[in-house]
C-alpha cells in the first residue's frame, strides 16, 4: 500500500512467425509495460508495423471527422458492443451514414453562410431606402462614377463647383445625411476629394433589381425559406446522434486498439527472423505473463526474466522503472492528490494512504460543524449523479470521505450551523450560573453539553466552543501536536527513502536531524509553557545536537540556513485552528446578525422570540440563509486547499520526489469501454 | 486619568487589538504581494503544461505561511498574553 507494486524485468524473444499472436495476447492480457526500442544496437533495427495500420489510421482520421460533425463526446456507455458487429457495420457508418452526415452538415453550414450574407445585404440597403432611387440605378454606368455613402453636412455646393455636371441625391439617415453622387468618370477624383472633405464614408449597394423595400421583402423571404430548410436538417444531425452515438464510440475503439496492435512492433527491436520484447511486469503476475505468451505462440517464443543485479545495471543506465501504485478501493480517491503533484518513483513511498488518514481529518478539524458537513454531503451526493467522469467522481469522494469527519469534529466542537445556534437547543446547554462559575475559574470550553450525557472529556472540554479563550489555547497546541507528528512521519519515510537509495549519509545527516529538531523543539516549547525546566534543557540540548548533525551532512553549514523552513513547518499547522476559527466566526456572525439585530429590529424592539413578527422572522431567515451558504462555500474551498497545503509542503518535503517523478505503469492494452470484452 | 487607563487595561488592552490587527493585515499584504507573482506565472505554466499543476500550486502556496506568523502573533497577543491579569 504504502510502496508501489513489485516490479521484474522481462525479455521476450521469439520469431517473427509468432508476432501477431504475441501481440495479440499481449494486448488482452494487459500486463507488460514496454519499454521502447531506441535503435541503439546495431544487430537490432525498429520493428515495422504489421497488418493493416495505415488502413486502420485512415479510417479513424475519417471517424472522428464525421463524430465530430455529430458532436459525439467521450460519456459514459449507454450500450456496448461485440466487436463482430462493430466490424459488420464500420462500413456502413464510414460511407453511408458518413457521407449523408457530411453532406447535411455541409448544407447547414452552406444555409448559414447564406443567412449571413442575406442578413448583410439587408443591412447594406437598409438606409438607401432614404434615397428615391431603385437598387439597379445604381450600377451599369460606363462613363460615370457612383459614390454613396453618409457625410457630416450638405455636399450639393460644393460638387456642383468641381463637377457642374454631375448629379446629388440626399436624404436623411440617422444623425448623418444619406447621399448618391453621380458624377461623370472624368472628375471623380475631385468630387472624391470634396467628399472627403465632408466626412464621407461609403455605403456598399448590393447588386440587386427593383426597389429597395421589395428586395428587402425578397431577402426576407429566402432567409425565412433558409431558416426552415436549417430546422429540419439540424434534426436530422440529432437524431442520427441518438442513433449511432454509441456505436461510433465503440467503432473509434474498435479501430484505436486495432492501430495500437498492428503499430506495435515500432516499439520492439526486431532482425530479419526474429522479434525482441523489453518490459516490465508486476512480479505476482510474472508467471501468468509467462504461461500465456509462451502458450500464444507454441513454443517458437521465449518469455526470459533478469535478475535484480541486471535489472539494477539497466536501471543505472538510466532506465525507468514504471511505478504502479495499488490501493484499498477506499483510500483511491487520494491518489487524485498524489498524482497532482508527482507519481513517486519506484523506490520512494506511494503517500495516498497517509493523505487519506490526515487530510479529512485536516477538513474536519478546520470545518467542524455538523451542519455544514451534512450539507456537504448532500450536495456532493447530487453532484455525483450529475458529473460521472472519474475525475469529478475521484475528487468527490474525497471530499465526502472528509465531511464524515467535518461532522464527528462538529460533535466534539458543539457546532450545527454556528457555535452557540441549534446545538443548545437540540441538545442542550450548561445552566447561566454554572457558567459563571466555570468563566470564573477560567475553566470555561463552552457551555454546551452531550444531553443527559453532560461534558465529557478531560476537564469536562467538550463540546468545545472554538471561539472560547481556553479552547483556542487548547487547539493551538493540538494544531502544533498534530504537525510534528504529520511532519515526523513524513522524515521517518524520508530516512527509509534514502536508504533505498542506498544514501546513507542523506538518511542520518540529512533526514534524521530533521526529525530530531522537529520533535525537541515542540518538547522545548511545551517544557517552557508547562515550567519543566528539565524538559527544556533536554529539547535544548537535542536540538544542539540535531543541528551538529545538519552541519556534518551533506550540505554542510549550509544546511543550517534550513532551520527557520522546519521552525515554519511547525507554526504552519496553527492554520488548521485559524481557517477554523474564521468559518466559525463567520457563522457565529450570522447568527447573532438574524437573531440579534435584525429580528428584533424588524419586530419593534422585541427582545423574546415568541414576539417576533412574520415579516422580521422572513427577513431575518434570508439573511442567515445567505451569509449561511456564502460561508459553506467559503468552508468547502479553504479547508481543501490548505490541508493540500499541509501534505505538499510541509510533508513531501520530507520525503517525496526529491528524485524527480517517476513514470506511471502503464502496461501494453487497452481498457474497453464501448466493446464487449 | 491616562495612567488610570493603563493601569485597569483599557488603553493598553485597545492598543493591543489595534497590534493583533496589524500582525494579521500586514502579514496578509505580505503574503498577497508575495502570491501575486507566482500565481501569475504558474498559471502560465499551467496554461502550457498542465501537468504541473501539483508542483504550480505547492509553489504558490508557499508564502501562505507569512500569514499564519501574523495571525499566530495575533492570537498570542490575544488569549496567550496577560499582562494585566
Amino acid at each position: 500500500m504504502l510502496r508501489p507494486v513489485k516490479m521484474s524485468r522481462v525479455v521476450v524473444a521469439g520469431s517473427k512467425d509468432v508476432l501477431p499472436p504475441v501481440i495479440e495476447k499481449l494486448h488482452e492480457l494487459r500486463l507488460l509495460h514496454i519499454v521502447n526500442y531506441n535503435g541503439s544496437q546495431p544487430e537490432f533495427e525498429l520493428g515495422k508495423p504489421i497488418g493493416k495500420a495505415r488502413e486502420h489510421s485512415e479510417d479513424l482520421i475519417k471517424l472522428r471527422s464525421v463524430a465530430r460533425y455529430l458532436d459525439i463526446k467521450n460519456k459514459a456507455p449507454d450500450v456496448t458492443y461485440p466487436d463482430s458487429q462493430v466490424i459488420s457495420q464500420l462500413d456502413t457508418l464510414l460511407n453511408s451514414v458518413g457521407n449523408d452526415v457530411t453532406s447535411t452538415f455541409e448544407r447547414i453550414v452552406q444555409i448559414d453562410a447564406d443567412i449571413k450574407i442575406s442578413q448583410d445585404q439587408i443591412n447594406a440597403m437598409r438606409p438607401l431606402a432614404a434615397l428615391p432611387l431603385d437598387l439597379d440605378d445604381y450600377y451599369g454606368y460606363e462613363s460615370v462614377s457612383v459614390f454613396v455613402g453618409t457625410v457630416a453636412s450638405a455636399v450639393d455646393a460644393d460638387v456642383a463647383r468641381v463637377s457642374p455636371n454631375s448629379k446629388v441625391f440626399s436624404g436623411s439617415s440617422k444623425n448623418a445625411i444619406l447621399v448618391a453622387v453621380f458624377a461623370p468618370a472624368a472628375q471623380a477624383s475631385e468630387v472624391a476629394a470634396v467628399l472627403a472633405e465632408h466626412g464621407y464614408s461609403e455605403n456598399s449597394v448590393p447588386k440587386l433589381e427593383g426597389s429597395v423595400d421589395s428586395a428587402i421583402a425578397t431577402l426576407e423571404g429566402k432567409i425565412k425559406s433558409l431558416e426552415g430548410e436549417k430546422g429540419p436538417a439540424v434534426k436530422k444531425l440529432q437524431d442520427m446522434k441518438k442513433q449511432y452515438e454509441d456505436m461510433f464510440l465503440a467503432a473509434d475503439e474498435y479501430l484505436s486498439i486495432q492501430t495500437q496492435k498492428a503499430e506495435a512492433p515500432l516499439r520492439f527491436a526486431e532482425t530479419a527472423n526474429a522479434f525482441v520484447i523489453d518490459g516490465w511486469v508486476p512480479t505476482a503476475d510474472l508467471a501468468k505473463l509467462k504461461s500465456e505468451i509462451e502458450g500464444s505462440a507454441g513454443g517458437h517464443v521465449e518469455v526470459q526474466v533478469l535478475d535484480d543485479s541486471e535489472a539494477e545495471n539497466l536501471v543505472e543506465a538510466g532506465e525507468d522503472v514504471p511505478t504502479k501504485i495499488h490501493n484499498p478501493a477506499i483510500v483511491r480517491p487520494y491518489e487524485l492528490i498524489t498524482r497532482l503533484f508527482a507519481i513517486p518513483e519506484y523506490k520512494e513511498f506511494d503517500p495516498s494512504l497517509l493523505i487519506f488518514i490526515f487530510f479529512p481529518i485536516f477538513f474536519g478539524m478546520i470545518l467542524g460543524d455538523i451542519g455544514y458537513g451534512i450539507m456537504t454531503i448532500l450536495v456532493l451526493m447530487g453532484l455525483k449523479k450529475k458529473f460521472r467522469t472519474p475525475g469529478w467522481q475521484q475528487l468527490i469522494n474525497i471530499v465526502m470521505i472528509a465531511s464524515v469527519w467535518s461532522i464527528i469534529f462538529g460533535a466534539l466542537f458543539g457546532e450545527i450551523f454556528g457555535p452557540l445556534g441549534l446545538w443548545g437547543k437540540v441538545i442542550g446547554q450548561l445552566p447561566e450560573h454554572e457558567i459563571e462559575a466555570l468563566k470564573a475559574a477560567g475553566a470555561y470550553f463552552g457551555e454546551g453539553v452531550y444531553g443527559p450525557l453532560g461534558r465529557l472529556g478531560p476537564m469536562g472540554m467538550l463540546p468545545m466552543d472554538r471561539l472560547a479563550t481556553n479552547a483556542v489555547l487548547m487547539l493551538i497546541g493540538i494544531s502544533i501536536f498534530i504537525g510534528v507528528l504529520h511532519c515526523s512521519v513524513g522524515s521517518i519515510l524520508g530516512i527509509k527513502t534514502e536508504l533505498n537509495y542506498g544514501e546513507k549519509k542523506h538518511a542520518y545527516f540529512e533526514r534524521l536531524p530533521v526529525l530530531l529538531f522537529q520533535v525537541f523543539f515542540s518538547l522545548l516549547l511545551l517544557g517552557l509553557i508547562l515550567g519543566n525546566m528539565a524538559l527544556v534543557g533536554a529539547g535544548g540540548l537535542v536540538i544542539v545536537i540535531s543541528m551538529v548533525m545538519m552541519v556534518m551532512g551533506p550540505e554542510g553549514p549550509m544546511g543550517l540556513a534550513h532551520v527557520p523552513f522546519y521552525v515554519s513547518n511547525l507554526i504552519s499547522y496553527l492554520r488548521l485552528l485559524a481557517i477554523g476559527l474564521a468559518s466559525v466566526g463567520l457563522a457565529f456572525a450570522a447568527n447573532q446578525l438574524a437573531f440579534y439585530v435584525i429580528m428584533p429590529m424588524l419586530s419593534g424592539g422585541a427582545t423574546e422570540s415568541s414576539e417576533f413578527t412574520i415579516p422580521a422572522v422572513i427577513v431575518g431567515t434570508i439573511v442567515l440563509t445567505a451569509v449561511h451558504f456564502i460561508n459553506m462555500l467559503l468552508g468547502i474551498l479553504s479547508p481543501f486547499m490548505h490541508p493540500l497545503r499541509l501534505h505538499y509542503v510541509e510533508m513531501f518535503t520530507k520525503f517525496y520526489s526529491s528524485h524527480g517523478g517517476g513514470v506511471e505503469y502503464s502496461p501494453f492494452g487497452h481498457v474497453r469501454r464501448y466493446l464487449k470484452a | 486619568m491616562v495612567v488610570g487607563a493603563i493601569n485597569d487595561g483599557g488603553i493598553l488592552y485597545g492598543l493591543l487589538a489595534v497590534g493583533a490587527g496589524l500582525a494579521t493585515g500586514l502579514a496578509g499584504i505580505g503574503a498577497g504581494v508575495g502570491e501575486q507573482g507566482i500565481g501569475a506565472a504558474v498559471v502560465g505554466v499551467v496554461a502550457e503544461e498542465p501537468g504541473f499543476l501539483g508542483k504550480g500550486l505547492f509553489l504558490m502556496l508557499l508564502p501562505e505561511t507569512l500569514i499564519i506568523f501574523g495571525l499566530a502573533v495575533s492570537l498570542i497577543l490575544m488569549f496567550a498574553w496577560t499582562p494585566f491579569a
